[in-house]
């Protein structure tokens, strides 16, 4: 944890516009023959919730696996803070601040909650044995404050014998504990009943008081424009359409997802 | 065994207070249910029970209860049980060693021949434990090997074992021949690795010490928990910061390791090795932890489990012994319980968190 101390240290200039929190600059991406990105230009600013839209395949879920690590770019620049770093890892992310909810969940069935939510991350004593029961107790308080999904509430429960819904609050319970800057979220409501959606979205956008930013990766448009200041839509990975929520209506963006 | 403790505090917590018979079953079967290992568990102590009621009832005919045999028993135990501890974490962690039988016997072989003829012979009390030191440190690098060829080639860890089994097996027979070694160690390695305690041997001291050790590491320290997460799901352990090289290689490491150990172990207290002694090893010792609970594909296990598994295995060895049953009866034995503790566990499990 010692990325914390520095992020907190980095302290925006008086009177001018502090840099976004992360930027990417003409980044591109080709798996073999696919380009998955071409010259995306992206950023998050402070306290802001960016819907990142487009229909399938436009490149949003490399776009958010690249800000996690997980995907290196093949070219462009990166920068937090206005300063260029490298995003080459999972670890990389993590000391920029950055927790990601995943399409697919990665969550690992066998296993507990709690040791889910821990995962990678455990409450160790200086040997690096596990703390069991502070772990627990966390797990619940996180469990019942973001997204409460009724049937979780013993946390030594294993994942595998969760519901769709249920996986998904797990997850977002493990992403919204450790977040500390910028929040990604791809497709975090597909599972989601209408009222826990509600309620995760309702969250997001509060998050912003602390501080913390977020990019909603989403089809559903309505929930974009529920939550988010900003749009960016892509399509065959280009960035094609960028406005803020003022400048722009549903109808709009739903002609530029459709159309492009 | 901590594990247990702590999931049956929560249980507890949440379970309607009961007493007398009715809550010693109902917590009773919430411990089953909850525990990797409760199918397992349940199906050892039947089996010891009836075993017991068998040769209290028939003290001449089936002499379970001589202290004779559960002496010898339960010095069988502890070379197989030393390898099969390694061998399930790897398996948790989504392995396979195919090599550890063939490790089992050329790092003994290896530390035998070092501890004879260098550092002063065996007369020198200090040779058999550099010797010993050396075999299990070609244990680990061994480990490290199939472990390296594994992840840097991305081929099936099955395949790199496979081939470096024959490797060994064959590269035993290339150092020393096919004759055996003598090991006849001076104190303190003799009575350290083979000695004799009232009931037990050091050797069998030396696998509960172990189990100990290793069900900490797993269960307690987050290394352990690496295990488990890139066993169960390694896409989701690299989405979550978790590098899978770095874990599986220490998983290899320590089981080769153990492997190394488990043969000297078992050499000090026969005072010699045989160069083929550990080929099929390594299926009997999967089989154990299969047996005690191991997932094959990973991710779910327990060092409760491969114990009891391997406990197991060796007591319906020694009834048959005792019931004068042929040789192939226990392979045969062996085999359908590898079948029913699937069978079993699976079951348990589908029905505990509905």
């Amino acid at each position: 944890m010692q990325g914390e101390v520095r992020v907190t240290d980095v302290v925006p200039e008086a009177g001018s516009e502090p840099p976004p929190l992360y930027e990417a600059r003409n980044v591109s991406k080709r798996y073999g023959n696919v380009r998955a990105l071409i010259g995306v230009t992206f950023h998050v600013g402070c306290r802001e919730v960016v819907g990142l839209l487009g229909d399938n395949g436009a490149g949003k879920s490399t776009l958010i696996r690249m800000m996690s690590g997980i995907v290196k770019p093949d070219s462009g620049e990166i920068l937090a803070d206005g300063k260029p770093v490298r995003v080459e890892s999972r670890a990389d992310s993590e000391r920029l601040g950055i927790e990601t909810i995943y399409q697919d969940i990665a969550l690992v069935d066998p296993m507990s909650i709690t040791r889910n939510i821990f995962m990678g991350r455990e409450i160790t004593n200086r040997f690096g044995f596990m703390r069991h029961k502070r772990m627990a107790e966390l797990a619940v308080d996180v469990l019942q404050s973001a997204v409460h999904i009724a049937g979780i509430d013993h946390p030594d429960a294993e994942v595998g014998f969760l519901s769709g819904g249920q996986k998904q609050a797990v997850a977002i319970a493990r992403a919204v504990y450790f977040k500390r800057r910028i929040l990604l979220l791809d497709e975090p409501t597909s599972a989601l009943s209408v009222r826990e959606t509600e309620r995760l979205l309702a969250y997001v956008a509060g998050l912003k008081q602390e501080n913390v930013s977020s990019v909603l990766v989403t089809h559903n448009l309505y929930h974009a424009f529920m939550v988010c200041d900003r749009f960016v839509v892509m399509s065959h990975g280009q960035v094609v359409f960028e406005a803020a929520k003022e400048e722009t209506t549903i109808e709009d963006l739903t002609d530029h997802v459709i159309r492009t | 065994m901590d594990t247990l403790k702590f999931a049956g505090k929560v249980t507890a917590g949440r379970s309607t207070p009961s007493s007398g018979w009715d809550g010693v079953i109902q917590r009773l079967r919430a411990a089953v249910r909850k525990r990797p290992a409760g199918g397992i568990a349940v199906l050892f102590v039947l089996l010891q029970l009836t075993c017991i009621a068998g040769g209290l009832i028939f003290p001449e005919q089936f002499r379970y209860l001589n202290p004779a045999n559960i002496r010898v028993t339960v010095m069988s135990v502890a070379p197989l049980g030393i390898m099969s501890l390694g061998v399930g974490m790897l398996m948790i962690a989504g392995e396979f060693d195919l090599s550890v039988g063939a490790l089992y016997s050329f790092c003994a072989v290896f530390a035998a021949t070092i501890a004879n003829n260098h550092f002063g012979g065996i007369e020198n009390p200090l040779s058999p434990f550099i010797g010993a030191g050396l075999g299990i440190g070609i244990g680990i690098a061994a480990g490290l090997v199939n472990g390296a060829v594994t992840i840097g080639f991305g081929i099936p860890s099955f395949i790199t074992t496979l081939g470096t089994m024959l490797l060994w097996n064959g590269g035993v027979l290339l150092y020393n021949g096919a004759s055996a070694v003598d090991f006849l160690p001076k104190a303190p390695f003799a009575p350290m690795f083979g000695g004799q305690f009232w009931l037990m041997d050091s050797g069998f001291l030396w696998f509960l010490g172990l189990a100990v050790v290793c069900s900490f590491v797993l269960h307690h320290h987050k290394l352990g928990n690496h295990f488990y997460a890139v066993g169960g799901n390694q896409q989701a352990a690299i989405a979550i910061g978790i590098n899978p090289a770095k874990v599986k290689l220490i998983a290899f490491a320590i089981t080769g390791g153990l492997a190394a150990f488990s043969g000297i172990v078992a050499m000090t207290r026969v005072s010699s090795v045989q160069p083929g002694g550990g080929v099929g090893m390594e299926l009997r010792s999967i089989a154990a932890c299969v047996i005690g609970g191991v997932a094959l594909m990973g991710g779910r296990g327990s060092i409760v489990g491969v114990v009891l598994g391997t406990a197991l295995v060796f007591t319906i060895n020694d009834v048959l012994l005792l019931l004068r049953a042929p040789g192939f009866y226990f392979d045969m034995f062996v085999g359908a319980l590898i079948v029913v503790a699937v069978i079993l566990n699976h079951s348990i499990r589908r029905r505990s968190w509905t």
